[in-house]
């Protein structure tokens, strides 16, 4: 293995001391910036969707599930083969991956990774919002929130009328019934009852008397980017993929956990699809509870582990990069002897990213939204700003 | 006033006579746990266990080792494990005998109170735990302590086999225990997990008004360490809960300023020291109010229900029949926003919807075979409007605050979901005259209501709108 943990660090010396003249954001008021989060859930395995090459400690850990024909990033990550949407944004400086990093949650179940996944917190279920509200509380985003879900997720918490879109299979009743339930609900004063009855009302115009749509994430994605391109649509979109949990054949490249990650690809792909041109203005993010460890078990699988990484997508990343600081693969410098390590807390990338497109100090979000923890600002190394 | 049936209960069904005291009707059915109105099977937890255990025994250890190269394989072999131990069909019964409580029993009050309850020592989405025995729990656990004391209720539901395992009290292993000492001459740690001494704290008694410190919550897991199922190769995690005292933590604990010794019996002293905490009952007093009468309890709401806990000592029945009576007494004044579950159980009993599918036709069901579609229908009814009641997704359970029900995909599903209704009610419903007759039966309005409906000429439009009135939706 070339790199060791330090290489990543140097040259961005000057960068920080830069940053300390702490020079006022001015908020850009001309375009609308949005911000979409992908949940994956189950633990992504950082290792397989970038694998590090030529590392003979992983290879050697995981000598069933190494994949064949990946995409060469640069001289020490490449791609899982399968995310050809993914590479396509890379191509375009649209497509950056943080690695070794993840939330700073190292006891491996699910049920309270995702809760903090999605609080930013540190005890589990002692926070009843998620991070997501809490910054656009900060950035007052009422109403603008999309969910991609039925329930509204505990991420997106924290600030009330976000809307959601799921869509069901039934048809929707007749628009004048629509309207009709309308003017009762304004007539009775409820007022939210009114407002939502006028989205659903709108929706069901657009989808023609309101066939049933796919619920598929790809379709979903390309709705979702429909309506983050106007003008007066949400600013946030918040997607779930499930699946990566993958104890037992998790193979190589078409394994079960590729077919988890090309889901997530087909999200990128349909976003941008609907985006368009507004792609440059957009910053998509990934989150999960935690990786892989880095060895295979018995059923050619892989155990909840601690480290993974983050894809993000979108103009408003500063270029194409794996940026990461390292920890290695020996023995030693694993996790608990078994997981790769976290050297950047992920919360650190969704402070800047939401600090980035929401036009707010970093210092306020780190504060406000996640108690002022040890955070690092990100924006300069990661973001257009 | 007329809303009072819907608020405690779910409205009056065509057959049921109007009561002459509406009050004395609802308290009438809180004294005793009647037999379950579900005429079909009705399987103890520990046989649903069973087949939990042979599903997580048969796929960890088995299947996952067998198909390691084949993910095609695997996936079809354990479908077939699925069906094999009833996975897809246990929940859907569960529904059959949860929802004839509401719609079929001579005792929907009751019903109403036990979905609060089970939303109180929620289940929550965790492994497989709602489609084997989430609903056994809220049978065992929850239903056949409501003529009981709170604190009856309380403990059993803390040790119970779903509480311990979903809050992952076999993980609580105290730091200085003999466990703790031979994880460490093998090099591991392994130490407390707080969640369920947490959950107990906040969500299941005294509440984070009681002002309790992380120090307690520390103290409190102390206590609950060495509470877990007991450990086999072949049963794996699904063995009944016992006290393992390897892995208890030595010592005296405090928590909340009172001293407990170690040891098997400390938990439940230190249950009985909570629920007899006067933040317990106003916690439960503010909850029953929000959940009956408005998302913003007041003190003279909360009070009535505080005495009576006060002079029973948590008797349930008793605190019960307070809460109702409160919401009697403000009925006319605030209307509670209702949950899906109580909006379609609502509208099935009044509109005479055919919901539950029969008792002999759900028996029909053999273990190995995938159910067919109308055994199924319930559990994906209940998750399409967005309230699968064993599928919560934090411990805290299903909101009963407005806000959290209110997203234009939920009020769809209320728009789509009744004109689906309609079409499963007997001829004999799908007549004016019916409509009329309910109307005037459950509305203080009927007039009103009935001038707005009758805008539209086909039933199932005046039925859709009906369902979706402020009035029905807030009772």
């Amino acid at each position: 293995m070339k790199i060791s943990r330090r290489n990543f660090l140097k040259g961005s010396a000057t960068t920080l001391f830069l940053a300390g003249f702490n020079f006022p954001v001015l908020a850009n008021t001309d375009k609308k910036k949005n911000l979409v989060v992908i949940m994956l859930r189950g633990g992504m395995d950082g290792l397989c969707a970038v694998p590090i090459i030529g590392d003979k400690n992983f290879e050697k850990r995981r000598k069933d599930l190494i994949l064949d024909e990946t995409i060469q990033l640069n001289s020490d990550f490449a791609l899982h083969p399968k995310l050809k949407n993914f590479h396509d944004l890379w191509q375009n400086d649209l497509g950056a991956i943080i690695h070794a990093t993840n939330i700073p949650y190292t006891k491996r179940s699910h049920f309270d990774g995702q809760n903090l996944m999605e609080t930013g917190g540190h005890i589990p279920y002692s926070i009843k919002t998620g991070w997501l509200g809490r910054g656009m509380k900060l950035a007052e985003l009422k109403g603008d929130g999309l969910a991609l879900a039925l329930p509204m997720p505990l991420l997106l918490r924290g600030i009330p009328s976000n809307d959601n879109f799921y869509p069901s299979k039934k048809r929707l009743p007749r628009t004048e019934l629509l309207q009709l339930l309308k003017s009762v609900y304004a007539d009775k004063s409820e007022h939210d009852l009114a407002n939502m009855m006028e989205i659903i009302a709108n929706r069901s115009m657009m989808n023609n008397g309101g066939n049933s749509m796919s619920r598929k994430n790809s379709s979903l994605a390309h709705k979702a980017g429909l309506e983050l391109k106007k003008i007066n649509g949400p600013r946030v979109a918040v997607f779930e993929v499930d699946g990566f949990d993958t104890h037992a054949a998790q193979g190589g490249v078409n394994g079960s956990h590729s077919d988890s990650l090309i889901e997530m690809d087909s999200i990128f792909k349909s976003l941008e699809k609907g985006l368009g041109s507004e792609i440059e203005n957009t910053l998509v993010l990934t989150l999960t509870e935690f990786g892989r460890t880095i060895k295979q078990n018995g059923g050619r699988g892989t155990e909840h582990g601690y480290g993974s990484a983050i894809f993000m997508a979108g103009g408003l990343l500063k270029k194409s990069q794996v940026y990461t600081d390292w920890p290695g693969l020996k023995r030693k410098e694993l996790f608990e002897g078994r997981d790769l390590n976290s050297t950047i807390d992920a919360r650190s990338v969704y402070a800047s990213a939401m600090s980035t497109v929401f036009d707010i100090d970093f210092k306020r979000i780190q504060k406000e939204v996640f108690w002022g923890d040890k955070l690092q600002d990100l924006s300069d190394k990661l973001f257009k700003i | 006033m007329k809303n009072f049936y819907r608020k405690v209960a779910f409205g009056l069904g065509p057959d049921e006579k109007v009561p002459s005291d509406p009050l004395e009707w609802a308290k009438d059915q809180l004294n005793e746990i009647p037999e379950f109105s579900w005429k079909g099977k009705i399987l103890p937890e520990k046989e649903l266990r069973n087949h939990y255990r042979d599903y997580v025994y048969g796929d960890r250890k088995v299947l996952r080792k067998k198909f390691k190269n084949d993910k095609d394989g695997y996936k079809r072999e354990k479908n077939k494990l699925r069906h094999a131990t009833g996975q897809k069909f246990w929940w859907n019964l569960e529904l059959c005998i949860r929802y004839s409580e509401a719609l079929k029993s001579e005792t929907p009050v009751l019903a109403k109170l036990w979905y609060f309850w089970g939303n109180h020592f929620a289940i929550s989405e965790k492994d497989f735990l709602a489609q084997y025995t989430t609903g056994a729990y809220q049978r065992e656990i929850i239903r056949a302590n409501m003529n009981q004391n709170f604190e009856k209720m309380a403990q059993e539901a803390t040790i119970g086999w779903s509480m311990i395992h979903h809050l992952d009290n076999e993980q609580n292993i105290g730091p200085k225990s003999q466990e703790a000492k031979w994880a460490r001459e093998k090099g591991k740690t392994k130490g407390v997990n707080e969640n369920h001494a947490r959950e107990l704290l906040e969500l299941h008694t005294v509440s984070p008004d009681c002002g309790y410190t992380q120090e307690d919550v520390i103290q409190m897991a102390y206590i609950m360490s060495g509470w877990r199922p007991k450990w086999g190769k072949k049963r794996l995690e699904t063995g009944d809960v016992h006290f393992n005292p390897d892995a208890h933590e030595p010592g005296t604990k405090i928590v909340l300023g009172k001293k407990y010794k170690r040891g098997r019996k400390s938990l439940s002293v230190a249950i009985t020291d909570l629920v007899n905490h006067p933040s317990c009952r106003k916690f439960i007093a503010m909850k029953l109010c929000r959940y009956l009468i408005t998302d913003n309890p007041t003190e003279e709401m909360m009070e009535p229900i505080i005495k009576a806990w006060e002079k029973s000592d948590g008797f349930l029945p008793e605190v019960h029949k307070a809460a109702i009576e409160v919401a009697f007494n403000y009925s006319d004044k605030y209307n509670k926003f209702q949950n899906p579950e109580n909006w379609l159980l609502q509208m099935s009993k009044m509109a005479d919807v055919d919901l539950i599918p029969s008792p002999s036709f759900m028996d029909l069901y053999q273990l190995g075979n995938k159910p067919i579609k109308d055994q199924r229908a319930l559990e994906r009814l209940m998750d399409e409007l967005g309230q699968h009641p064993y599928l919560a997704k934090q411990p805290n359970g299903w909101s009963d605050i407005s806000e959290d029900w209110m997203s234009p995909e939920l009020l769809i599903r209320r728009l789509v979901y009744a004109r689906e209704a309609y079409y499963k009610k007997s001829g004999k419903s799908q007549t004016t005259e019916f409509y009329e007759e309910m109307i005037e039966k459950n509305y203080d309005n009927p007039s009103e209501i009935l001038q707005i409906i009758n805008q539209y000429k086909e039933l199932v439009h005046k039925h859709v709108i009906l369902f979706n009135l402020p009035e029905t939706l807030k009772s």
